[in-house]
């Protein structure tokens, strides 16, 4: 410390030469990657799925069977027009969607990381009334396969014509064109969603050149995310320097001399510098999480600081070497500031045992620039204060304040007469303490777990309008997928083999002329050998069939023709066998599929489900006569296939792969929900479950959800359990600390009381105001309890140095809420005051955090100094006997925070 | 005794194309002549004929399936045109769950064509309007409309290029409105007049399909392709036929093309 104050300008070049370091390590691979390219660029991550690690299972399966389903992620373009009676089913307006459309299938540029391909739209899986077929009846038993929409329609009486074609398809009825019949969207697939910016950019401005009625509202979850990267730059353009402004003027209310303050500034903004610029070269992301680590790290930073000068301003005298004084500061505080900053960093560190990596990265990034606010401020401040001329600080400190003003001010009196009714009614406090907490634990569990990424914007954000706007007229714009998976049982090749052979000989020996193929029996011979001697080999049913199938494809390029026929006849046998796995051909599989969906429309969440059935009936329906009678699943597996083939002559036969594998193994249900809660996704899930195991199916079916309304779930569930553990972590570190502290458990205890009904009554009242659980809140549990320790830390220290210099608590007690609960009082308010410009932030996360830590903070500010002094009165003869630990603990800290 | 499956190698096939030219080919022929010609090998060769083909599609992800099918294809006798009206029966043997599905054409030229559905697990025979004859034919990369053959007045041709083997001409449809293609570029051999390779253009001149013959053999006299492939360039799906047992003039009756043949499939032409 002594060479500190001997060299502080070197000190000060230390700091300012290392925070060059880490803007110029983070900063100059971000504006020049090329040049740098062996440091990390910062890198903005606003997917939602990161909040499971990559490796999770379910997101693996998630990407797995996007892939396998061919399922993009989409812009989607809701286009409404409220003044046409017929909505947007007018020429004019499905004029301005044609163009939209050819215009959108435009949208594709060079990919920068693979040359030859092309990145933007997926033009052959956009949806949209003239990319998409429509199947009717051509008149005299004719059924027509044609675009719903080749060309714009010459006539409004064309254009309702092409609305009523497509409501008689449920595949585009409440998702391509709107029940109501007024509205028509535009599903926009993307290679990948980094081009959704793009893609929504020139759509945008493709739309201005319209003009008319018609409101053309761009959305879906890839347009949300980039919007929410923009705004959490703005968040952090905003809310950071105003938090600045906000804890400067706070300090300068308390100290009034700028050339004190600035200092603490300092120290804060380097520890951000260094906390963002080890993240950026660290390589992790600015997430929706870590963004927010400059905005908490600002108020924290400053703290020990004010503890520094509201000592240096109490001790200092112009008279006396200011070195010394410094010293003796440093001397009584050193300790204290040790270990609030533990507490503080162990509260933060312990997210680090959450299963989410953006919450991870958070608190341990906080942990780190806690503590680097902390080492600057044991180095800096002393420093900088040795480096202020005298001249500046004229007038300055208690005792030159003292001789200016008499009278306590308005806090000191209030604060003093509060000290007197914890003393004279403790029990009131108490009890009151009691009452509250009884209502916060039956608030407690009123708490409902629930988020919802769309509701991170504010209800006015044009996201959340096209939100309401579009599931006002569709089906619901959250997307979530059931897929069920045929589990089948394996019987070993050897088994299979014996009744593949069996089926050849039966098939050899068949007499009916019709069957009649020459040289069949030969073959089957012949085949039955090669299954014998492959038998061995295969690994499994499927191997042994292709290995059969390659061995027949070969003999047909040299076998005479005459025994050609008989060898094509063992391949209809091999296909025959692939065959009976292809349960999703099976009409009772598809019917259990058609009853799943029904009851998916009961759960009330569920606005419209697509499968594989709806497919196979609407093409039944069509293929007879367009009668609604007609409209089911025919009875064999042979009608499924040949009507799905029938659907397949279409313009798009591929679309028949994202209902389901061409193996026909494995099938998805597309299941729209009107809402994006958690909540509500959870209840379909549980309600999926209940029905399924209501109906058991003969086949094994194995069921399992993918889509992203799902995986917010899945995340959330970790996050509750994750943030469970790590409060009860922290929790337990910082009582350890307390007890290691206060060298005695009963005072360990008791410094965990005022956090402990904080954080009890926050929740509580969560719960009663029936606020969501959500990730913010969530989060906000582990970290409050580290910096709300803090104040029972100081007010119990004080109050123990208090009652040994006094001799007795009555007396003591009065000291105590002089300046020590003043002192308590003011951090409460700048790092409270200080979060609260996170309001000022457009998401509503962020305006979440700031309102409940700062709640937190003033609640534990006020909880330290109301109960710790009432449970001190009614246990003094207790708690003060403990002679020998007071005494060594309280050189330790003597002085506490003033 | 005739190999099933004929295997005249691509290398073979090189050679026919560097056959050179004698002086006396170089007449100039207008780019509709050419396309008759063209149009002739691809769809009217012989009075008749028949082939066991092989349809294997294989997606984007490397999925494969396979349609195996017979085709008859009969040209309609006509006093008055030179390769005009036709008939297509199309039966399929596999996958097993569409055996027997029939799907038959009675190609016209200068009006809609005919065409039925035979869907025998419903016992069904369906007429199916063609108004649009470029959608998918059965699932695959081709449409119905590159097994029955456009119409050659559909487009108007322009010869761009000779090159020592081709004919390289760009068509355009006289209909933009109904078809999804802006153009077509099509590469003709110029000795057997066989369309070697189309690509076809969207709206923003990209190529989006193309077809390419891979093996060409000689039937009958005749230059026939044997083995083709359609990619589409957007999905970056493909389909691969193979026509095997080709045999052109096996004077295949005027009734079994008829709706009464669909539920009884003529076997015997089967084969």
């Amino acid at each position: 410390m002594k060479r500190i104050l001997a060299h502080p300008l070197i000190v000060t070049a230390l700091m300012v030469l290392t925070s060059i370091a880490f803007i110029l390590v983070a900063g100059l691979p971000t504006l020049w990657p090329e040049q740098y390219p062996a440091l990390n660029p910062i890198h903005v991550d606003t997917d939602p799925e990161n909040m499971l690690p990559k490796d999770e299972a379910t997101r693996v399966f998630h990407n797995a069977m996007k892939k396998q389903m061919s399922l993009y992620d989409m812009v989607v373009v809701g286009i409404v027009n409220d003044s046409h009676p017929d909505g947007v089913f007018n020429k004019a307006s499905l004029a301005k969607v044609f163009e939209l459309t050819e215009y959108a299938k435009t949208l594709r540029w060079p990919d920068p990381e693979d040359p030859d391909k092309q990145a933007g739209v997926v033009e052959i899986d956009l949806l949209a009334l003239s990319t998409v077929d429509s199947m009717s009846q051509g008149g005299l038993g004719v059924v027509t396969f044609e675009w719903l929409m080749q060309n714009p329609p010459s006539t409004d009486a064309e254009a309702l014509a092409i609305r009523e074609k497509a409501l008689r398809i449920p595949f585009l009825k409440g998702t391509l064109v709107s029940e109501d019949g007024k509205a028509v969207a535009l599903y926009i697939p993307l290679t990948s969603k980094e081009m959704s910016h793009k893609v929504a950019t020139a759509l945008e401005a493709k739309v201005a050149t319209f003009g008319g009625d018609e409101r053309f509202h761009i959305t879906g979850l890839p347009v949300a995310e980039d919007t929410f990267g923009v705004e959490m730059f703005v968040q952090m353009a905003i809310s950071a320097p105003i938090a600045m402004v906000v804890i400067f003027f706070l300090m300068y209310f308390f100290f009034r001399r700028i050339v004190l303050i600035v200092g603490p500034m300092i120290v804060a903004m380097v520890s951000v510098i260094w906390t963002m610029g080890l993240l950026i070269a660290t390589g992790n992301t600015i997430h929706i999480m870590s963004s927010m680590i400059p905005i908490f790290i600002m108020p924290i930073a400053v703290l020990d600081a004010i503890h520094i000068l509201s000592e240096f301003f109490d001790r200092y005298d112009e008279s006396k070497p200011r070195k010394e004084t410094i010293l003796a500061v440093m001397q009584t505080l050193f300790k204290p500031m040790l270990y609030t900053t533990l507490t503080t960093m162990a509260g933060f560190a312990s997210l680090a045992f959450t299963p989410i990596p953006p919450v991870k990265v958070f608190g341990l990034f906080i942990a780190f620039g806690v503590g680097a606010a902390w080492f600057w401020t044991i180095t800096f401040i002393p420093a900088s204060i040795m480096l202020i001329p005298k001249r500046m600080l004229k007038g300055f400190g208690l005792k030159q304040e003292k001789s200016q003003t008499a009278t306590p001010s308005l806090m000191t009196r209030l604060l003093a007469s509060m000290g007197e009714i914890t003393y004279r009614h403790p029990k009131l406090v108490i009890a009151t303490t009691a009452i509250l907490s009884v209502i916060a634990v039956y608030g407690f569990f009123q708490i409902r777990i629930n988020d919802n990424p769309i509701k991170w914007f504010n209800a006015s954000h044009p996201i959340r309008v096209a939100d309401k706007v579009l599931n006002d007229h569709f089906g619901g714009t959250y997307m979530a997928y059931l897929s069920l998976e045929y589990d089948s049982e394996t019987e070993g090749s050897e088994a299979y083999a014996e009744r593949f052979t069996a089926a050849l000989k039966a098939r050899a020996r068949s007499d009916e002329e019709d069957a009649f193929v020459p040289m069949m029996a030969e073959v089957s011979k012949e085949a039955i050998e090669e299954v014998k001697r492959l038998a061995g080999k295969a690994e499994s049913e499927a191997a042994l069939l292709d290995a059969l199938d390659a061995y027949v494809n070969k003999k047909l390029d040299t076998v005479p023709f005459e025994s050609a026929e008989a060898w094509e006849e063992v391949l209809f046998l091999i296909d025959l066998q692939r065959q009976q796995g292809q349960v999703f051909k099976q009409p009772e599989v598809l019917r259990f599929m058609s009853d799943l969906q029904d009851h998916l429309l009961s759960t009330g969440v569920v606005g419209k489900s697509n499968s594989l059935a709806d497919v196979v009936k609407t093409v039944h329906r069509e293929l007879f006569l367009g009668e609604a009678a007609a409209y089911r699943i025919p009875d064999s597996a042979g009608a499924v296939a040949q009507t799905l083939m029938t659907y397949q002559n279409s313009h798009r036969p591929q679309d028949l792969w994202h209902f389901v594998t061409p193996d026909y193994k494995t099938s998805s249900i597309w299941v729209q929900l009107k809402s994006g809660d958690n909540i509500d996704m959870a209840r379909v899930v549980e309600s999926v479950d209940e029905f399924i195991g209501n109906h058991p199916s003969d086949l094994p079916l194995k069921h399992r959800w993918f889509g992203l309304t799902y995986i917010n779930v899945v995340w959330q569930e970790k996050m509750v359990s994750g943030m469970l553990n790590a409060f009860l972590g922290s929790f337990l570190i910082v009582l350890v600390m307390m007890i290691f502290l206060f060298r005695s458990i009963t005072w360990g205890i008791l410094s965990m009381i005022p956090l402990t009904v904080t954080i009890g009554l926050i929740y509580g009242v969560i719960g009663l105001i029936g606020k969501d659980y959500d990730m913010p809140v969530a989060v906000l549990s582990s970290l409050s309890l580290g910096l709300s320790v803090d104040y029972a830390i100081h007010f119990l220290a004080r109050s123990r140095s208090l009652q040994q210099t006094e001799g007795n608590w009555e007396k003591a007690h009065r000291h105590v809420f002089g300046e020590p609960v003043r002192a308590i009082v003011r951090n409460a308010v700048v790092v409270g005051f200080g979060f609260l410009p996170l309001l000022a932030a457009p998401l509503v996360p962020y305006q979440t955090v700031g309102i409940f830590i700062a709640a937190i903070l003033l609640t534990a500010g006020a909880a330290t100094i109301l109960i710790l002094p009432a449970l001190i009165t009614m246990m003094q003869n207790w708690i003060f006997s403990e002679k020998q630990a007071v005494g060594q603990a309280n050189t330790t800290l003597k002085g506490g925070l003033s | 005794m005739k190999p099933y499956r004929w295997h005249i190698t691509l290398g073979a096939f090189i050679l026919l194309l560097s056959i050179p030219f004698p002086a006396a080919a170089k007449e100039t022929l207008s780019a509709d002549a050419i396309i008759e010609k063209a149009n002739h090998v691809a769809y009217y060769q012989g009075k008749d004929g028949r082939a066991q083909v092989s349809m294997n599609i294989t997606d984007s992800q490397g999925r494969k399936r396979q349609r195996r099918f017979t085709l008859l294809r009969r040209n309609v006798p006509s006093e008055t045109q030179v390769d005009a009206d036709q008939q297509f029966y199309v039966y399929f043997h596999r996958p097993a769950d569409v055996n027997k599905t029939v799907f038959m054409v009675h190609k016209h030229v200068g009006k809609e064509d005919d065409r039925w559905l035979y869907l025998p697990a419903l016992d069904l025979v369906k007429r199916i309007a063609a108004s649009d004859e470029r959608t998918s034919f059965v699932g695959s990369d081709f449409f119905y409309e590159d097994v029955s053959g456009r119409g050659i007045d559909e487009d108007r041709h322009t010869l761009i290029e000779t090159t020592k083997n081709f004919y390289v001409l760009e068509n355009h449809p006289k209909d933009p409105a109904e078809v999804e293609f802006e153009s077509y570029k099509v590469w003709i051999h110029r000795k057997t007049f066989i369309p070697i390779k189309m690509s076809y253009f969207n709206k923003n001149k990209e190529i989006y399909r193309t077809y390419e013959a891979l093996k060409v053999e000689t039937i009958q006299g005749r230059p026939t392709v044997v083995k083709a492939r359609m990619k589409d360039e957007r999905g970056q799906s493909e389909t691969v036929v193979d026509y095997r047992n080709v045999t052109y003039d096996i004077d295949l009756p005027d009734e079994i093309f008829t709706e009464r043949y669909l539920r009884n499939p003529p076997k015997r032409y089967l084969r």
